[in-house]
């Protein structure tokens, strides 16, 4: 299956009913195909659909035409071969670290070992080891986003979905997060899509940077990436290209922002 | 702890409540002067009482401490006190935990099928506006003068406190761990016992916390409608003789039945959510 797309979207389409617009239009005509160790970007002014497509692709709800494949198989139901990545942490705050991070691992079939072995080495990953026995709500904003990606990783889904996982992080934390995620990305190489409203970071991420525009939400551009990797975050912009693609981005983004005199 | 629990109706309150009462007591601030303070106004009211007994006001109105504890020891020692006291203990403990209990589960299969709660919900809702101690006689009818009538009110009571805090838990829940969870394959009860119970927690301990004294309340109606013994029945029968001291007695092996009952749900309470005391922050960058 090398080289074989990991998600498909097939000329999507999503419908809301709502009580007071009637219906709206949340997606409109998407398709796009993400392969195999791809980082994928999706950027789009806020209410653009970009999470309710990662929410398709979760089958949480199933689309209102076309279709998603996940790894060549229709998502029919929640696809529980996909990691998801929310918008605020979610750890469950009744739970450890550890047992946070090792929860998608119990429904897999994993043997005592290999269950702690993995459990070990995504916490270390993290950083976040002596932290194991801490509950959530004695972590710091940064540190339940790390366990909470790892939550995610730790079972090795080939592809993970994450929705401004750093949008409500301060600036600092945020780059610190991003430099993290791009090295344990470089080691495991799952397959990402990241929904995010910050430019530079869908950029300084990305291989692809998918553009979409306000409602109904539709693909207007994919920019490709060629930064070399692996890439320093820190000073992303003085690596060659950055320039070049967050600029041709930025144009795209700008008419989608309807930036006027007040 | 303070714990205002002022009228009968069964609504659900807010889990707020155990945290705060948790957090008082572990407050360290002026922790002696405090108790002091305690014990100054109790010791102050009950000298008062004393000396009020007999000189201001008639002892058959008020009694007094003394004459209570004389009676306490008398009726432990060599009445029946022990025997009211272990059949009221029993009709709550066999109530209490099954009204909460059933209330739990109704509140949770309400919370996880919409169908059940659309067909059910004004149907219980108009249940609840029942006074419901007013149906005590009932239970007496149905199921005769003994345990089992006493065991009925003490179910009514509690279930549907119960019911209504384990049903706002549903609700107010947060979905998305739900779907997190079911999106990593957890499942079935898997998914209930590891995701949804704990979820809403803090929700079911208000409504076994708040329901503790509704029950020993039920024991108490169900005993003064119509009953052989009891705390209830010892209560009422002394009060009709004028030997108000025993009327205290009874209510102070109520009271200290409350405490004791509680007191054991509250260390639960902790253990089950530890994991919302932890509150210590660790400062760490990123």
């Amino acid at each position: 299956m090398d080289g074989k797309p990991v998600i498909q979207v097939e000329d999507v389409s999503k419908l809301f009913r709502t009580p007071t617009e009637g219906t709206i239009s949340a997606l409109q005509g998407i398709s796009l195909s993400i392969i195999p160790g791809e980082f994928v970007t999706v950027v789009g002014p806020s209410g653009c659909g970009k999470s309710t497509l990662l929410k398709l692709i979760a089958g949480f709800s199933p689309p209102s035409s076309g279709r998603i494949l996940y790894q060549g198989e229709e998502v029919r139901g929640l696809n529980t071969k996909v990691g998801y990545v929310p918008q605020e942490s979610k750890l469950f705050p009744w739970l450890t670290v550890e047992e946070n991070v090792g929860f998608g691992l119990d429904a897999k079939r994993y043997s005592r070992q290999d269950r702690e072995r993995q459990v070990r080495q995504f916490i270390n990953l993290a950083g976040l080891a002596g932290f194991e026995k801490y509950y959530p709500a004695q972590l710091s904003g940064g540190m339940s986003k790390r366990a909470s990606i790892m939550r995610a990783l730790a079972y090795e889904p080939p592809g993970i979905l994450m929705d401004e996982p750093f949008g409500p992080l301060d600036a600092q934390t945020r780059m610190v997060l991003q430099d993290e995620l791009l090295k344990i990305w470089e080691q495991k190489r799952q397959t990402i899509l990241f929904v995010t409203h910050d430019l530079v970071e869908a950029v300084a991420l990305a291989d692809r940077v998918l553009v979409m525009t306000h409602r109904p939400g539709k693909i207007k551009d994919i920019i490709n990436v060629t930064m070399a990797r692996p890439r320093n975050i820190f000073e992303i912009h003085r690596q060659d290209g950055f320039d070049d693609a967050y600029g041709r981005l930025w144009n795209i983004f700008r008419h989608e922002l309807n930036i006027g005199p007040d | 702890m303070s714990k205002d629990i002022s009228q009968e109706n069964s609504r659900a309150s807010s889990p707020s409540r155990g945290t705060v009462v948790q957090a008082g007591g572990a407050l360290p601030m002026g922790g002696f002067r405090i108790t002091l303070a305690r014990f100054v106004i109790i010791g102050g009211f009950l000298l008062l009482w004393e000396i009020a007994s007999g000189r201001w006001i008639e002892p058959f109105l008020i009694s007094s401490p003394s004459r209570i504890l004389s009676s306490l020891i008398a009726g432990f020692r060599e009445g029946d006190l022990f025997q009211h006291t272990w059949v009221t203990f029993q009709e709550i403990a066999i109530g209490f935990p099954l009204g909460a209990i059933s209330g739990i589960a109704l509140g949770y299969c309400f919370g996880r099928s919409r169908f059940l709660a659309e067909i059910f919900e004004p149907i219980i809702i108009a249940l609840n506006g029942i006074p419901r101690t007013a149906v005590a006689p009932l239970f007496i009818v149905w199921l005769g003068i003994g345990l089992w009538s006493k065991v009925g009110v003490v179910f009514l009571l509690t279930f549907f406190l119960n019911f209504f805090n384990t049903y706002t838990g549903m609700r107010q829940m947060d979905r998305e761990y739900i779907d997190l969870a079911s999106l990593m394959g957890v499942k079935g009860w898997k998914l209930s016992f590891k995701v949804i119970f704990p979820a809403i927690s803090p929700y079911v301990f208000t409504g076994i916390r708040t329901s503790i004294p509704f029950a020993v309340i039920g024991a108490i109606v169900g005993e003064f409608v119509a009953s052989t013994e009891g705390l209830g029945f010892f209560i009422r029968m002394s009060a009709g003789i004028f030997k108000t001291a025993d009327v205290f007695v009874g209510i102070i092996v109520l009271m200290i039945m409350v405490i004791i009952i509680d007191k054991i749900a509250e260390m639960i309470e902790k253990r089950a959510l530890r994991w919302q005391n932890q509150t210590e922050h660790i400062q760490i960058q990123a």
